[in-house]
């Protein structure tokens, strides 16, 4: 059985979440003044994640850290913020790899093993003069780490024999916070949106304020509603004056294309005159890809263009710039280039809007 | 005659039929044949009949017979309800699917018999069409791909070295691959494996990511300019093991004519060439990072790209990242070709020749009028090349070039 230090360090593991059931607390329960502590370290789990994604953990009073867990997630569910779900396991995930870090690699072997199905063993080997402790089978690999940016995460980059990954332990534990988080995405967005009685509900509005006061901070910034072609990301500008001369594109090119156009607001119609004009496409046809790609038909998806690495993958990405190293989306490219040109713009005809031009 | 009679298809169709009286019984059932999606394109059909399910290898066996169709497709992926629409299947796993397909390697002899035509200005050209058209800067083109031995012996190297990258590298049993020649240009290679079955398609990119050497950097493959211990990298496994070997035989092979011609930095390509025998020792005994100081970190990555490029296996992105791809179905016909799309046992590939093997129309012979059609090696014996003529061909010849449609029956 677990014992109550480790069920507070890593309150999401099954053995913890029965240690919690096993204590059989009700809501009303929970309303007792008794329990404040535990609905102020809740409300403060919640609004960490919120202001700096990321909880720090609070060890000196066990009880207190392990059951403020499942009311944090109670309290997640009740705001029913998607963006939250998603940044609250993250800031969760985080605070519990911060303890994972420091385990003995048995512990960290017991943890995935166990509690996330890894296949895992461990392994004593020197490389380039880091120490690696594991090796991960490759699908459990994948599983977390195919998402990350970094270029040492490519299995292309790492040590893989026999479908087995070296990995260090630092890493073993980076790779154990996406389980980690994933499962806490799970357990807060699993449920139906619920209402909170008394104490509880005032948390839950107090917390709901916090978020509204720091909402466009964290969904970022608004697009401008014209098109600015120079600010285009180099693949994008390459498939775009492709198109123009003819050239057959790619599906992966295409589907990039159009959901890019249409991601920074190029009118429907525009973009179907587009690919008519150019190319001998039906215009019917055309229509209805371009409308189930901007989400109108079909499951009503709007799609975003591919990542940058899914571009290298099928060879769309093309000759990249400087500004092309620090991002991991075209549209994070063109985000951040239209506020470049309108900030010179702006130097140079002092605070008039900003001249954009736009196509026609 | 009219544009519509090239390639006679009902004749062709005739054909497929009487092939597959017979033939269908060769056609064995995928495994898990009630959980995979069928898809057949018809004979002058232009649309592809999908969502298709069998109960089992007779009944499979039956629609080939009653249907003959041009191709036959089945699923890399596993289903719930295979007849359902897409978004209602219940979709299980699927088997890891690469294909390899010639037309899309730059090889010497597509310059003999491939040809474009732009389409804006009629300027024409052999081999690959360019970006834009050299006449009129637009970009536009007609092409006409043809096949010889030489396409198909590099189709089957890049399926070695992928069977290879599968075997060592991810650790899959032998038993867990086939191979399948396409039936055209190239061949195709599943794994059906529980580790495979599950891989979302983030997962499948980075495995094609890793097949193709994409994002390889040499700081993480010991070229690193810290100064770090341990031996040699070049009896590793992995990459590692693969960068270093292709960058020693890069190295030791290159005449100072080549590597002057890769245009490294001047103080590195000085040293390739003076002090060869020093890196080439020092990749043989030393860890990889002690060549770090001849080479500069500009010409480390053409260097490694150029390395890379022949230790990859150049399979297509997009197959193996499409979670719902149809595959073609082994022992059916193609229809561009009227050759066998084919199992070969891996231990036969080294010596497989699809152009007597993967015949299947090999006795008969057919009066044909042909348009236009470069040499063809079929069955050990070479045809053409052929410019309006009629001719009597073995039937093999006569159905490709059907097929084609470069052909016309002549009766």
């Amino acid at each position: 059985m677990i014992s109550e230090r480790e069920a507070a360090k890593y309150p999401f593991l099954n053995d913890a979440v029965t240690l919690v059931e096993a204590l059989g607390l009700t809501l009303e329960d929970l309303m007792d003044p008794g329990h404040a502590k535990v609905l102020d370290r809740a409300e403060r789990r919640v609004a960490q994640a919120i202001m700096k994604g990321e909880a720090s953990p609070e060890l000196g009073d066990t009880i207190t850290e392990l059951l403020s867990f499942p009311v944090g997630n109670m309290f997640v569910t009740a705001m029913g913020e998607q963006f939250l779900f998603r940044r609250y396991a993250l800031s969760e995930a985080v605070r519990a790899q911060g303890l994972l870090k420091d385990e003995t690699e048995e512990r960290l072997a017991k943890i995935a093993r166990l509690e996330f199905g890894w296949t895992l063993r461990l392994v004593d080997e020197r490389l380039d003069g880091r120490l690696y402790r594991f090796e991960l089978l490759f699908k459990d690999y994948l599983r977390n780490a195919a998402g990350f940016r970094e270029p040492e995460w490519k299995i292309v980059n790492r040590l893989m024999r026999g479908g087995y990954v070296l990995l260090t332990r630092r890493e073993v534990s980076r790779l154990l916070q996406e389980e980690i988080q994933r499962r806490i995405a799970d357990l807060v967005s699993r449920r139906r949106q619920i209402s909170l009685p008394g104490p509880l509900g005032v948390k839950v509005e107090s917390l709901q304020k916090v978020f509204e006061e720091n909402r466009s901070r964290l969904t970022g910034r608004d697009l401008p509603s014209e098109l600015v072609t120079e600010a285009f990301p180099p693949c994008i500008r390459h498939a775009f004056e492709g198109l123009l001369a003819g050239k057959r594109l790619s599906h992966m090119e295409r589907f990039g294309l159009t959901s890019f156009l249409i991601n920074v607001g190029m009118d429907i119609d525009e973009i179907v005159n587009l690919f008519v004009s150019v190319t001998d496409f039906d215009e019917q046809f055309t229509r209805y890809q371009i409308e189930h790609i901007a989400g109108l038909r079909g499951s009503r998806t709007k799609y975003t263009p591919p990542t940058c690495s899914t571009f290298k993958t099928h060879s769309v990405c093309y000759n990249p710039e400087r500004l092309c190293q620090h991002i991991k989306h075209p549209l994070h490219y063109y985000r951040i280039k239209v506020r470049d040109i309108q900030r010179e713009q702006g130097l140079e005809s002092g605070d008039e809007a900003p001249n954009t031009q736009t196509t026609k | 005659m009219a544009e519509q009679d090239w390639g006679s298809e009902q004749y062709v169709l005739e054909q497929f039929s009487r092939f597959y009286s017979t033939g269908a019984q060769h056609v064995e059932a995928p495994t898990e044949i009630k959980q995979r999606e069928f898809g057949f394109l018809s004979f002058g059909g232009r649309t592809m009949f999908r969502h298709i399910g069998f109960e089992d290898t007779e009944e499979l066996r039956r629609y080939l017979r009653n249907y003959s169709p041009a191709h036959s497709y089945f699923s890399g992926a596993y289903y719930e309800e295979p007849r359902a629409p897409m978004a209602e299947k219940g979709w299980i796993g699927a088997d890891l699917i690469f294909d390899i397909d010639a037309d899309h390697f730059y090889l010497p002899c597509q310059k003999i018999h491939d040809t474009w035509t732009c389409k804006t200005c009629g300027e024409a050209g052999k081999g690959h069409p360019p970006e834009r058209c050299p006449g009129c800067g637009k970009a536009t083109f007609t092409e006409e791909n043809w096949l010889c031995e030489n396409c198909l012996e590099a189709a089957k190297y890049e399926a070695q070295k992928l069977l290879d990258i599968l075997i060592q590298d991810f650790g899959f049993q032998p038993s867990e691959l086939t191979v399948n020649f396409s039936g055209n240009r190239g061949y195709h290679v599943h794994v059906r494996s529980p580790l495979a079955k599950g891989l979302d398609q983030l997962a499948r990119r980075e495995v094609v990511d890793y097949v193709l050497g994409i994002g390889i950097e040499a700081e993480y493959q010991g070229l690193t300019s810290r100064q770090v211990g341990g031996g040699s990298m070049l009896g590793r496994g992995g990459w590692r093991g693969r960068t270093i070997r292709a960058l020693y035989d890069f190295i030791g092979k290159s005449t100072p004519e080549e590597i002057k011609a890769l245009k490294l930095g001047r103080n590195t390509t000085r040293d390739l060439i003076e002090k060869k025998d020093e890196i080439l020792s020092s990749l043989m005994n030393q860890h990889p990072s002690r060549i770090v100081r001849y080479i500069d970190k500009k010409s480390m990555g053409k260097l490694l790209d150029a390395a890379v490029d022949e230790q990859a296996s150049a399979i297509d992105t997009v197959v193996t990242t499409d979670l719902r791809r149809l595959i073609r179905l082994p022992n059916t016909l193609h229809g561009k070709t009227g050759w066998l799309t084919q199992n070969v046992p891996m231990e036969d590939l080294p010596d497989y020749d699809p152009l007597t093997m993967a015949v299947a129309f090999k006795e008969g012979t057919e009066k044909v009028y042909i348009r236009r059609a470069p040499e063809i090696n079929l069955q050990g014996e070479v045809y053409g090349p052929f410019e309006e003529e009629t001719r009597e061909l073995p039937l093999a010849v006569a159905m490709f070039l059907l097929c084609r449609k470069s052909a016309r029956v002549v009766r």
